[in-house]
Order: C-alpha cells, then structure tokens, then sequence
C-alpha cells in the first residue's frame, strides 16, 4: 500500500436484509493510523458496516476500496491486512488460550513462535494453559482481542470490544488499540461507551441506518449543541 | 403456578419451533418423506425375482419355462440356455437364481441318467430370495403330486455366498456403510452449525482462508474418524459373526475414507444451509431416512419400483452396500469392489460445490 493510498475509501455503501434496509450512505474515508470510535443507538448499522469493510457482507449498494481492494469483491488474501474481532466472544471455548492463538499465528503464518510471543506481550502467560470456556470474561475479551492483531493487521475492526468489562481491562484494551494506531494501522471501534468514543480522534455517529462523520467528536458536539456526547447522541435518537 | 410456569416456557418453545423455517419444513417432510416411501416404494412382497434356466435343449425346459414366465414374482433371463449357463449367471450376478434341468430319461433317451434337477440361488440377500425360493420348490412339488409322477428328477437345492442363508451375513457388511453414513452427516451437519451458534463461524470467515480450505481443514478430522468408525463395525463383523471376507477386503477398506468424506461434505452442505444445529441434523435425518430405505439396507433394491430405485442409485450408500457384499460375500476382485467407488467419488465434489454455494449465497 502506498502511503499515499487511505485504509479505507468507500462511498454510498448500503446493505439490507430482505425488505429492511439496515444502513445506508456510508461515505468514508480513513487513513493510516487513524481512529475512528463507531456511535450510536442499537440497529443503527454498526457492525453491518464493520462486516461490509471485513468482507463477511457484500454491501447490496455502493463502492470503494479497502485496503485497496474493490470493497464489492473483496479477496480472500486482503484479509491478510484485517484484523476483525466479533461481537460475541469467538474463540474456541474447548481449546486452550494458547491453542487458539497457535491456531490464528498459524493462519497468519505467525506459527508458534508468533503465539508466544503475544503470550507474553499482552500479559496472557498466566491463563495460557486454561480453557476458554474457563475464563472470566474479561480474560476472554483479551484473548480475543489479541487473536486479532497478532498479525500486525493494517485495519482493525473492533465490534464493541469493551462491553462488559472491568475498568482495568478497559483501559488496557485502549492502551493495545493506540499502539495498533502508532504503528499505522487504521482502527474503528464500535462503542456504546460515549466517555471512551470521546477519546478517539473521530466519531462516526449511526442514526436510523444513516451515518454523520467520520467527524471529530467537538465538531459532533457544536453541531448538537450538546455538551458531552452521550447528552448529544441521546438527543440525535429522539431521547 | 408452577402450570402457569410451565406453560409459558412451552409457549416460548413453541414459538421458537415455528419461527424457525427449516426446523418447521423439516418436522413435516421427513413424515411425508416415511409415508411416500413406506407407501409407495417399499413392497418387498412384489419383489420379481431374476430366473436363469439351462437344460440340454429347450424341447426340455419348455414346461418350466412356461410357468416361469406365467408367475408374475419372476422375471426370466434371457432364453434357455446350454448347461452349466444358469449356474454361471448367477455367479456373475446376472440372475438371482439360476435353474439346471439335466437330461430326462425317455423312450428317446433311455440311456439318460437320472440326476437331480439344480436350483441355484444367489443367497448374498437372503431376503430377496429367500421367499422365491420357497416358491420355486412348493411349485415343483406341486406339480409333481398332480402328475403323479413320482420317478422324475429330484431337485437339488445350492446355495453360493451364503450357504446357510444367514441374514447377519447379509445385513453386517451394509452396516458398515449405514453407521459411517449416519455418523458423519452427523458430524457434518454440525461442522458449521455449532460454530455459527457458537459465534467462531464469523471470525473464521475474516481470516484469509479460501472457503475450501476451511471446509477441507474441517473435514479431514472427520473422515478419519469415520474410517476407523467403518473399519471397527467391519472387522466386528469378520471377527465376532464370522463374515466370510471372500472377496478384496482391502479393497473395500480403501473405499471407506471415500465415502466417509462424501457423506460428511453432504452433511456440511446440510450445515451451511441450516441456521441451527437443531436445523441441521433435521436435515441430515431427512437425507439418511430416503438413504436406508431406497439403499437396499433395510429391504431388496430390486424390490424398489423403477422411479425409486434411480433415486437409491442416486445414494452413495447404495453403492457400498454393494462393494461390501462383492467384498465379503460374493469373491469380488479389487477392482470390482472399486469400481463401486465411483460413483461416491462423483457425490463428493457434487457436495462441495453445494456447499461452496450456498456459502457465497449467504455472504
């Protein structure tokens, strides 16, 4: 990829389901090392749009480029650059932390090495050896989370990555995703934390299926005329 | 209370039934799927079983084949042949049962022995034949007592593959494809099902893997264990019920892997379509039901009408049931048990690209 070339440049992408149009007019345009925080209310299109630019759904209108690759047929070999952490908890819950870390290197052709490595990197020595299905929930969510940057990714899709976790938790989830973004790679990040979406640089807020920004949370909050984001989201979804 | 509670949970599952569009068409097809096939196509009473006849001219068959071929439960093979014939055709499995008439003593031939008559029957399906052969001997001494002719040729009963008749030795070798079917459409139609309930499904589909790399990566677990799975049942079967292995049984283990993996790219297929594992093993019980009862398993393929029996050919199993009765039963050589493999190795990529399919679709 040049580094003249942004991560992600997509305009008028839209995906329904059956007769439901879920989002709509997504005109984005991210360039390395950014950060883009995901708002809004449930249903408003955010891990649609997360799985549009992963290319799990194939938008049903629109075009573009991810990673320099046509956003309406992606290649398999362009998730080489993605890392993309679901929703759900999706690890295997009957392997191992370091089984399933052994298994994503492999993918990434990291190999064990790569998996030990992480181990020790992201402090997960001590929970290595256990099950998944073993594991508090915020162990799990590290686990996760480091599954899908264990490749050094160019693009991070977080899909809610802190919901349910402790203060400590979350703060070290932040503090890997900022050093994902100083080595260049695009982050966005979808939240219904508004304190943390306050923190990222930009903000895409999803209102109805439709998407404002990516904008900077103080150019969000003029235009409201709310002073603090949660205030400003919950007066854009009719609150 | 506790009714009231009760109530409301079976209310909420059956709402959860109902909603669910494959569980629903599912729990209504394999009902008519039983009543079509138990209605029309499973009659093993009307089972026309194959006649060949050889006798020294066909002067002296006439009279038995002309009541051969005025019974409708036999369908005479070709025309009366020279000795020795009939024998042979059951042995190739031409026909099913094969009749010697030796050379009668009369005033023409008054130097003729007198020798037994020989019925011989193809006794690999003792089910099929079995009640023809029954038949065939209460004819024979039907017709004796009214001719009053007690001095005639006795009839000679010999029985190839199966001497004793023994259903196990029937039904054992095609329970070796029956559980390994069973097992890995199993196994299959939980592949992706499980994963997409347990939320892996996702993830595994960001990472940069081809979709038939996944499937295959997925499968050849599978098809391992459901070889050994094949293999144990078999060599149960040659052990402890003394199976006879006549034929290549290397042969038919060889086969096994294939058709292990033929039924479990079929129950990925099941899995790919399916939005729930409950969803998914409703619809590999509705493709191994159709698979046991047109494979010829639990009734005679030739008992099946026509229609059914092109749908039964359509079955991998139908076709290891066959390779496993060539390979303990009948003598068959490796190559004939093989050839059995082919049409398992054509299903094969059909299920894969059925599955490659309905994956893309879902994207």
């Amino acid at each position: 990829m040049s580094t003249a070339e942004p991560t992600i440049d997509v305009a008028g992408l839209a995906r329904g389901f059956g007769d439901r149009l879920v989002v709509h007019g997504v005109n984005l345009r991210i360039e390395a090392g950014q950060i883009v925080g995901l708002v809004g209310a449930n249903g408003g299109g955010k891990t649609t749009t997360l799985r549009m630019l992963a290319g799990l759904l194939r938008p049903t209108e629109g075009g573009g480029t991810v990673l320099g690759q046509d956003v309406m047929r992606p290649e398999t070999a362009a998730r080489q650059r993605i890392g993309y952490m679901a929703q759900s908890l999706a690890l295997y819950s009957e392997l191992t932390v370091a089984e399933n870390l052994k298994f994503r290197a492999g993918v990434w052709c990291g190999g064990e090495r790569g998996a030990a490595m992480a181990i020790e990197r992201y402090g997960l020595a001590d929970v290595a050896g256990a099950r998944v299905s073993e594991l508090s929930g915020g162990w799990a969510r590290r686990a996760q989370f480091v599954a899908s940057v264990l490749h050094a990714p160019d693009l991070l899709l977080l899909d809610e990555p802190t919901a349910g976790l402790d203060v400590r938790t979350r703060r070290d989830l932040w503090k890997w995703i900022g050093e994902q973004a100083s080595r260049g790679c695009a982050v966005l990040v979808s939240t219904h934390d508004l304190h943390e979406a306050e923190q990222c640089p930009l903000i895409l807020h999803f209102r109805n299926g439709q998407v404002e920004g990516p904008l900077p949370p103080r150019q969000f909050l003029a235009r409201t005329g709310s002073p603090s984001l949660a205030a400003a989201v919950l007066a854009e979804s009719g609150g | 209370m506790t009714w009231r509670i009760v109530l409301a949970i079976a209310r909420v599952e059956w709402l959860r039934l109902i909603r669910s569009r494959m569980t629903f068409t599912l729990l209504l097809l394999v009902p008519a799927l039983q009543v079509v096939l138990f209605g029309l196509a499973i009659r093993p009473e009307a089972a026309r079983v194959s006649v060949a006849v050889a006798a020294p001219t066909p002067e002296s068959a006439a009279s038995v084949v002309g009541r051969l071929d005025a019974d409708g439960r036999f369908r005479r093979i070709g025309a009366v042949g020279a000795p020795g014939s009939a024998a042979n055709a059951v042995r190739q499995g031409v026909a099913q049962i094969g009749l010697e008439i030796p050379a009668m003593r009369s005033f023409a031939n008054p130097g003729a022995p007198i020798v037994a008559a020989r019925l011989i029957i193809d006794a690999s399906r003792p089910t099929l034949t079995s009640a023809a052969e029954a038949r065939l001997l209460a004819r024979y001494w039907q017709d004796k007592a009214e001719s009053l002719d007690a001095g005639g040729p006795e009839i000679r009963i010999e029985r190839l593959f199966n001497p004793d008749a023994r259903a196990d030795w029937s039904f054992l070798p095609a329970l070796v494809g029956v559980t390994t079917m069973i097992g890995m459409i199993m196994l299959g139609s939980l592949a992706v099902s499980r994963e997409r309930e347990g939320g892996t499904w996702e993830t595994l589909q960001s990472l940069p893997l081809r979709p038939v790399v996944v499937m295959i990566g997925k499968l050849l677990p599978g098809t391992v264990l459901g070889s050994a799975q094949g293999i144990l049942v078999l060599i149960i079967a040659l052990t402890a019920f003394a199976v006879p292995a006549t034929g290549s049984i290397t042969a038919l283990i060889a086969l096994t892997p294939l058709f292990a993996a033929a039924h479990l790219s079929i129950g990925y297929a099941i899995s790919c379509a399916a939005r729930t594992q409950l969803a998914a093993l409703q619809g590999g019980v509705a493709f191994y039901l159709p698979a046991m009862l047109l494979s010829g398993f639990l009734y005679p393929f030739e008992t099946l009408p026509r229609w059914a029996q092109i749908i039964g050919n359509a079955f991998p199993l139908s076709h290891f049931i066959r390779a496993a009765h060539g390979a303990t039963l009948r003598g068959d050589s490796a190559l004939s048990v093989l050839a059995h493999g082919l049409p398992m190795a054509a299903a094969l990529p059909v299920a894969v690209a059925l599955a490659l399919a309905i994956q893309r679709r879902s994207r």
